[in-house]
């Protein structure tokens, strides 16, 4: 019984939409029984229980039995996996680009998270319980990014960042910032060269504003003291602390030989933490990117949208992966963040790779490239519990989400929510009937009268 | 002789009318606008000097723009006109904490030839924290005189512009002889809007460009007081924005942020926690999520002046599937919501007062009753419209309440100011009184109203800023309602332009409709209301943002 009043107790809380905020991010406990646990890490556990205490993986294991007050959830004939993370996405961000600048590395993407997008439920729906908010590509040096942690219903958007995550940040080379700042406003960079040098003149005049404040900072305490404060640059200081290994980059690339030069201006300013995102022929530059960076976050097979796209291959991924680069797959799509399992499984089609191989790409993978391997990215004792619960193998077509938990805590169940989950209704709404698929059925305009009579015969049967 | 004075009384009788009847003016005064007392006694009124305390027959007796005396036995001087108060009731003037009132903004400047839209000067990109409102305030705007009308004494003007647009001050609705300035330099102006084409072009450059702004005045003034100590010293560089953001810097003013939602309304306070300015948040509309946080942050907090519009809940259907009227249930949950956040954040002991900055001066009243009948007391009400508001500007001393010695701001409507039925008569402003029609509710012998015939061609002609204009309106009966259309001077070009009207509504002997304008993309919401005598109409027009202007219009026999 009172294990019941805890669980209604927690339900009450998620159907209010939780109207207070909490201190610190809400943690739940959960015992999932006898499921087939995908570790990812270490292998495949049948008819194996995973028990999550105030938010952490506290066992995984056989005949494991719930504490007084946790909730039981029965896997029989499930599959239990590690809640899926994408390592690009733009979802819950009121504000994608400050594209006014060629370098914007002052600005914060956790200044414009908004916990009410509807994306974050459809997110979890596909088994996505993390999901990395990024500015986009319109700059060389962009915004930084914010890691989410996708707790739905909360109103603050402190309590959906992951606060224990590192920094990182946007970058982008080619054709978008090229596009708009070259082609579009006619300023630097107009070309791969002109990203170089942003590149290495931004890095320079970091060095130099850090210098300039060391040199104050030290002038200031002796007597007599003469030096006055430099100016204040929160751009070249974000760029500092990049040098100083504090910010991961995330680098929107496309083409090898940008790709390698991005690696060249990192290993001449000593930068170490870079990963590459989209990385279309990362496939030709794979030894390099394995042995220089964090690795590479790819499609599993999206292309040809624009010129530096075009030389692609679905094997990108796989061969990333044969050479020792970290690879992930990502979707950087409101929609293709629905299923993510998908894509990952794209893999073993295009490239052979194993089970485990092809989870680890939306798993530990992208987990290791965002620094939360630690935390997160895989079922082991110790980590967060972020839990996904799936009808089929995730890696099947016929793969369905059930359930998906955040650090112990349910925020999706396919059976249980209600149709309308959207936190956030307009007073002024007009409500205007959904038609799906209304552009699809083009093809077939004007042929409705040749289905009446087989829609007649349907009916009758039924 | 006789000739001459026969011409000077009927010169007189003219003033009169224009004037309507109460300030008699003198006629050595050579624009005829002096007023021959500033002594005004409001006799045997029923006067609610504070909010909470019930209202008492009293007299009010005001000279030279103070109040000298509330009570029952004034002794009333023989130079004191006298305003029969017998049937009304007597409220402080309200007060805008937060308004536009009477603002025009100002030009954007020319872009340099050198521009260059990744560093832009600040003026360019909405950084104008030297600006004053006083030199975007005209008094005689169409918009001051809606909001006197509607009992607004005194605001809080806020200049318009960008992210940082500049330095408000207290004004009364007063003559247009007057400047009208109680109080310059009383606050900073921002917002998260970024500029166009340049940065910060967006909420989240303009967040971390107001972090900039502020770290670097900061250091400005710490490199000032180190320049002025001291030989040896690099000179600092004084550029107008960081001299005028240093009184914010040093907590001397407050920042009055403009934020409509809980999101960003934690914006501005998650700026407010990292940089630690004095903190306003003006314009809200939604916040039921955060009214804790409100309470806890300590921010001062003034909602917008207006309920949503219930328009789309009225045309909502009865003839749907289960699923659509569960969605339409979740719109009428989400307005019966956001009329009850003002009472709810009342009851959670958090003072607030009102801005009128984008909504409209002549719907205060109802988006008021609104809030009362979804749970504000008229006791909160009215303080956020006085009280609060005087406190929250730091004018509690003069104005709020009446009381001896306070500024002579009143309203004097004919019912207790919240009644539906009541209506404002005259607004008194330091001292100045203002007169409004009061409009007889026409009663047929059922005691129910009858409503005014509205249907035909009407001619109509319009006062604007941009010149006189008109067009026909068309008004049929359709089933139970109304339907129709109305021509106007097509804004995008010449000829005419054909909208149709929507929400028509006829209420005694008043109509009301409204329509739509499309001005180069842009949608325009015009409502009109007017009084309709016969086959004549008068009344004013109202257009979103920009105020009301007269439009009077006759029935076309044809």
């Amino acid at each position: 019984m009172k294990m019941n009043t805890k669980y209604i107790f927690i339900a009450l809380l998620l159907s209010l939409s939780l109207n207070f905020s909490w201190a610190q991010a809400p943690k739940g406990s959960v015992l999932i029984k006898n499921g087939t646990v995908l570790t990812v890490t270490n292998g495949t556990l049948e008819n194996t229980d995973v028990l999550v205490e105030n938010g952490i993986i506290k066992q995984i294991g056989q005949n494991l039995s719930a504490p007084s007050g946790v909730m039981t959830v029965d896997a029989t004939g499930k599959y239990v996996m590690p809640g899926i993370i994408d390592a690009h996405s733009h979802i819950a961000l009121d504000v994608v680009n400050e594209a006014t600048s060629p370098i914007v590395a002052e600005v914060r993407m956790k200044d414009v998270v908004n916990p009410y997008e509807i994306g974050i439920y459809r997110a979890l729906a596909g088994g996505v319980t993390i999901s990395h908010a990024m500015h986009g590509s319109a700059n060389v040096v962009g915004g930084q990014n914010a890691t989410l942690k996708h707790r739905w219903g909360m109103n603050n958007p402190t309590d959906i960042i992951m606060q224990d995550a590192p920094r990182t940040i946007k970058f982008a080379l080619g054709e978008n910032p090229t596009r708009v700042h070259g082609r579009g406003n006619g300023q630097q960079p107009r070309t791969r060269m002109g990203v170089e040098a942003i590149l290495r003149n931004g890095f320079n005049e970091a060095i130099q504003y850090k210098k300039a404040w060391a040199d104050y900072n030290q002038a200031k305490s002796q007597k007599g003291n003469t030096a006055v404060a430099p100016e204040y640059n929160e751009r070249l200081q974000t760029l500092a602390d990049i040098l100083d290994g504090k910010i991961i980059i995330h680098c929107h690339s496309y083409r090898a030989d940008e790709i390698y030069m991005l690696i060249n201006v990192a290993r001449d300013f000593g930068i170490k933490k870079l990963v590459f995102q989209h990385t279309n022929e990362g496939f030709k530059v794979a030894p390099e990117i394995a042995e220089y960076t964090m690795g590479a976050s790819v499609f599993a097979d999206w292309w040809a949208y624009k010129f530096e796209v075009y030389y692609s291959t679905a094997f990108n991924a796989a061969i990333l992966h044969q050479n020792g680069a970290i690879t992930s797959i990502n979707s950087d799509s409101a929609e293709l963040i629905r299923h993510l399992y998908h894509e990952a499984a794209k893999t073993q089609r295009y490239g052979g790779l194993t089970d485990d191989e092809a989870l680890a790409m939306i798993t530990i993978n992208p987990a290791k490239q965002l620094g939360i391997e630690d935390k997160v990215g895989s079922l082991e004792e110790g980590k967060q519990g972020d839990v996904v619960i799936f009808e089929g193998h995730p890696l099947s077509s016929y793969a369905i989400p059930q359930m998906t938990f955040v650090d112990g805590i349910k925020y999706f169940d396919i059976k249980e929510d209600s149709d309308d989950q959207r936190q956030r209704i307009s007073p002024t709404e007009t409500v205007e009937p959904i038609l799906l698929s209304e552009e699809n059925h083009r093809c077939m305009q004007d042929t409705e009268h040749l289905f009446e009579t087989a829609s007649a015969l349907f009916q009758m049967n039924q | 002789m006789r000739k001459t004075l026969w011409k000077a009384s009927l010169f007189g009788l003219f003033l009169m009318g224009l004037s309507s009847g109460i300030t008699v003016h003198a006629q050595s005064d050579p624009t005829g606008k002096k007023s021959i007392t500033n002594t005004y006694a409001i006799t045997n009124a029923t006067v609610h000097t504070s909010p909470g305390m019930e209202g008492k027959k009293a007299s009010i007796l005001i000279k030279n723009g103070v109040i000298l005396g509330v009570g029952e036995n004034l002794s009333i001087p023989a130079e004191a006109q006298i305003i029969e108060g017998d049937s009304l009731h007597a409220y402080a003037g309200f007060i805008d904490a937060a308004s536009r009132g009477g603002i025009t903004k100002p030009e954007d400047p020319e872009r340099p030839k050198d521009f260059v839209y990744s560093s832009p000067p600040d003026e360019i990109a909405g950084i104008t924290p030297w600006r004053s409102a006083v030199d975007q305030f005209d008094i005689e705007s169409s918009q001051v005189n809606d909001l006197r009308k509607a009992g607004f004494t005194l605001a809080h003007i806020l200049p318009d512009g960008g992210m940082i647009a500049g330095k408000g001050a207290l004004v009364l609705f007063g003559e247009k002889e007057s400047t009208n300035v109680l109080k310059e330099n009383t606050s900073l102006s921002a917002n998260l809007n970024g500029a166009r084409g340049m940065y910060p072009g967006t909420t989240v450059g303009v967040m971390a460009k107001f972090r900039d702004v502020y770290q670097n005045t900061k250091l400005t003034k710490d490199r000032m007081a180190l320049f002025a100590s001291a030989n040896g010293i690099t000179r600092p560089e004084i550029n107008p924005t960081f001299m005028a953001m240093s009184e914010v810097v040093d907590s001397a003013i407050p920042v009055f942020f403009e934020v409509e939602d809980d999101l960003e309304a934690r914006r501005a306070i998650s700026l407010q926690k990292e940089l630690g300015f004095q903190l306003v948040l003006y314009g809200l509309e939604e916040y039921e999520s955060i009214i804790d946080l409100l309470k806890e942050s300590g921010a001062g907090v003034i909602l917008k002046l207006q309920i949503p519009d219930d328009k789309a809940i009225k045309n909502q259907k009865e003839d749907v599937s289960e699923s659509v009227k569960a969605q339409y249930q979740r719109v009428k949950e989400a307005y019966d919501k956001t009329i009850a956040q003002a009472g709810k954040l009342a009851a959670a002991g958090v003072p607030f007062s009102f801005s009128t900055i984008g909504a409209k001066a002549n719907d205060s009243m109802k988006a008021l009753q609104t809030m009362i009948e979804a749970g504000l007391s008229e006791k909160d009400a009215l303080a956020a419209l006085t009280t609060n508001a005087a406190n929250a500007l730091g004018i509690g001393r003069m104005a709020g309440t009446i009381e001896n010695g306070k500024l002579a701001n009143l309203v004097l409507s004919t019912g207790p100011i919240f009644d539906s039925e009541s209506q404002i008569k005259h607004v008194v402003v330091d001292g100045k009184i203002f007169d409004y029609e009061v409009k007889a509710k026409k009663k047929n012998g059922n005691g129910e109203t009858a409503s005014a015939e509205v249907t035909g061609n009407w001619d109509y002609t319009s006062e604007t800023p941009a010149g006189s204009s008109g067009g026909t309106i068309s008004i049929q009966k359709n089933g139970n309602g109304y339907e129709g259309t109305i021509t106007y001077d097509d804004p995008s070009g010449s000829g005419k332009a054909t909208s149709s009207l929507s929400e028509i509504s006829v209420s005694g002997s008043s109509l009301s409709f409204a329509f739509e304008v499309n001005a180069g993309g842009m949608s325009i919401s015009v409502d009109v209301s007017g009084d309709v005598s016969g086959n004549t109409m008068d009344g004013s027009m109202n257009i979103a943002q920009f105020g009301s202007f007269p439009i009077s219009a006759t029935r076309n026999p044809n």
